[in-house]
């Protein structure tokens, strides 16, 4: 599919804006390596050579402690084997991760009590939360599951604002009476109440919340999308489609939504953006993903509660404001690149 | 010539308008008000008149892209208003639109390619290699460079948009083509190429028009028969030779005066028409024509006018609408004489 030049031209605009350029490669960077974050943060070794075999236990089943002649059944503790095979000297070695801890598992430590600092003698790097889990790791695991949920839950509401939408736009009348209505009741329905109430009788899960989100969030898209195919409609080449017996699906969606990409373009990062926001206050106020799901917002309640342990909140405080910028420089960026000199002013 | 292809009644476009607090219709904007003509098959027929005066919502009735409040199009004998859906889509296979902005009229994101073979898709005609071959063949037709396929709309120039125009209405091989002021888009030079290729186009493929425009000295070479608009009624039907050489209609009349001549040593008696168009929303009692009419008389106020053959004529070949017309002496044009007629 050949990119028209005017695309060409708005990818050339959006480059020319180093600062959301940039943004999106340090954000398109994070995503990357949270996908693999099985790779960089694990209590699970990367590689185990124990005589003789090798052993990839990231991705697979459970290794029990047998298989390396531990004398135990439950997992191995990756950590323990390999201070044993160094111990041994026998050439059997264990890759570890850069951060050796799962987000799930609690690091206790005899006579101390978490939440420990951050050391690096001991791979903590951010140190660790009050029960004892890896701060680094549930930040990295956390920033995963939300940006998953932001774009689940941008294309649940993109999929239903374009239906109804164009819908709306399209055919007018009493269908669009009708649903404008239904978008004004609805909208003045208070949000946070209603998914207190949900999560204090079913604790959703990962899909559930992204219904429950989309319930209320499939309203501004739609909006946009009626507006733009009201538009669209009264445009000539419509009018030509229709003059060359065009059926009105065709023309909905091979005509007006195309040209509402750029709407939808520019609209996408700061819907990946109140998304995070979005489930970080759910998890803060206890009514979003259930524990022990690693999760920012949970973090930053921990935090806050225990102040002394500045770590914590430091940690999310950093990763978010920066996610939180890329993903807004991005925007910007976007939408500068479709509308030169119309919003913001850059250097 | 071949029978009548067109045939449209009394038809009617009324758009309503709402307003007061209820939002009820409050009254209508008259776009056009009864308009009868016949179209032959192979003719083509002009239609004039200023800004405003409907012709454009007719042309666009004619293919039922507006719904029309009331009155008959009939087409080759059908009804076009009263068919279904599908009966309706084979029927647009053989009425086609050319439109006026040649930028507007043309998707910016569809390549010229995709929009040349959209009318193929739609009518799920030949397999996809036959469809690229039609496109080919329809640029190289219109005189564009089938290499241009790939490319976007807005990489053409206007004259070359309004081709590629020109091939999508004529990529299905209609019978009737409305050409809704093809070149009043375009500048001059380009204007009589165009028209030059719808003329060549008609004679090749045994085309009927129906040309709108507000431009008469462009009617003049491509119209056999002319009907002249205003506010939403035709008030004159003719050929063109009759129309240019002894215009019955006061409107008329003041409209072919106004035709720039290119020779200055030619003196045009200038005749202006007083006031402004009327709404079509609150149009005048009587002739809508009389507050501007230099020979309005009272009784033109009151009686409503209809399409009568003009005085002097028998047959339905030259049709008025003033009610004065056998008494009024319009002044003649003598400079038209002098240029070449078609």
């Amino acid at each position: 599919m050949r990119l028209s030049p005017l695309t060409i031209k708005k990818i050339r605009r959006f480059k020319s804006i180093k600062r959301g350029y940039w943004s999106l490669i340090i954000f398109a960077l994070m995503v990357t390596l949270s996908l693999g974050a099985e790779l960089l943060v694990n209590r699970r070794a990367l590689i185990v050579h124990y005589q003789g075999r090798y052993y990839f236990p990231v991705y697979g089943r459970m290794l029990p402690g047998k298989t390396f002649g531990l004398d135990y059944n439950y997992e191995t503790n990756y950590r323990k084997l390999a201070k044993v095979f160094a111990s041994r000297h026998a050439g059997d070695w264990v890759l570890m991760p850069v951060v050796p801890y799962g987000p799930y598992e609690n690091d206790l430590k005899p006579n101390r009590y978490p939440p420990f600092a951050p050391s690096f003698a001991d791979r903590h790097f951010l140190g660790t939360d009050t029960i004892g889990r890896d701060v680094l790791a549930r930040l990295v695991y956390g920033f995963r599951i939300a940006v998953f949920f932001s774009l689940a839950l941008l294309a649940a509401n993109f999929l239903i604002g374009v239906s109804i939408g164009s819908a709306m736009g399209f055919w007018g009348g009493k269908f669009d009476l009708f649903f404008q209505r239904i978008i004004e009741i609805w909208s003045n329905v208070p949000f946070l109440y209603v998914i207190i109430i949900i999560s204090s009788i079913v604790v959703p899960n990962f899909f559930m919340l992204v219904v429950i989100m989309a319930l209320f969030g499939w309203i501004s898209i739609t909006w946009t999308i009626r507006t733009m195919a009201y538009k669209e409609k009264a445009r000539e080449y419509v009018l030509a489609a229709r003059a060359m017996g065009a059926s009105d699906l065709r023309i909905i969606f091979r005509h007006i939504i195309p040209n509402t990409v750029a709407i939808i373009v520019t609209f996408a990062p700061f819907a990946v953006s109140s998304g995070i926001i979005s489930l970080t206050s759910l998890d803060y106020l206890g009514f979003g993903l259930p524990p022990p799901t690693p999760s920012w917002g949970e973090l930053l309640q921990q935090g806050w509660a225990n102040l002394d342990a500045w770590w914590i909140v430091a940690s999310v405080i950093v990763a978010m404001v920066i996610t939180l910028l890329t993903v807004t420089f991005i925007g910007e960026a976007v939408r500068e690149a479709y509308d030169p000199r119309m919003h913001t002013t850059y250097e | 010539m071949h029978g009548v292809l067109l045939e449209v009644e009394n038809l009617r476009m009324h758009f309503p308008i709402y307003g007061g607090i209820l939002r009820r219709r409050i009254g209508s904007v008259r776009a056009v008000d009864g308009v009868s003509l016949a179209v032959s098959g192979g003719e083509t027929l002009g239609l004039v008149g200023e800004s405003g005066c409907g012709k454009t919502t007719l042309g666009r009735c004619l293919l039922k892209l507006y719904t029309p409040t009331s009155g008959t199009v009939r087409f080759d004998g059908q009804d076009v208003l009263k068919l279904g859906k599908g009966a309706l889509r084979r029927l647009r296979r053989q009425m086609q639109m050319i439109f006026q902005d040649p930028f507007e009229s043309l998707d910016a994101r569809f390549t010229v390619g995709d929009i040349l073979q959209e009318p193929f898709d739609i009518h799920a005609i030949g397999t996809a290699d036959e469809r690229r071959q039609r496109v080919a063949n329809l640029l190289a037709r219109v005189g564009l460079d089938p290499a241009g396929m790939t490319r976007f709309p807005h990489e053409f120039s206007g004259g070359q948009r309004q081709r590629i125009g020109i091939a999508r209405a004529i990529a299905l091989a209609p019978r009737l083509i409305i050409c809704d002021e093809p070149v009043s888009a375009l500048d001059v030079s380009i204007q009589a190429q165009i028209i030059n290729l719808l003329l060549d186009l008609q004679k090749e493929m045994g085309l009927t028009y129906v040309f709108i425009a507000h431009d008469l000295s462009v009617v003049k070479h491509v119209a056999d028969r002319i009907a002249v608009m205003y506010l939403g009624k035709i008030v004159e039907m003719a050929d063109a030779e009759s129309l240019y050489r002894s215009p019955c209609h006061p409107y008329t009349h003041a409209l072919i005066a106004a035709i720039p001549v290119p020779d200055p040593a030619q003196r045009r008696k200038r005749v202006l028409l007083s006031g402004d168009v009327a709404s079509p929303i609150h149009p005048p009692d009587g002739c809508t024509f009389h507050p501007r009419c230099p020979f309005a008389a009272a009784r033109c106020r009151i009686e409503r006018p209809e399409l009568r053959p003009a005085p002097g004529t028998r047959d339905g070949h030259h049709l008025q609408a003033c009610l004065r017309a056998a008494e009024i002496r319009l002044p003649a044009l003598h400079w038209l004489k002098r240029q070449n007629g078609r």
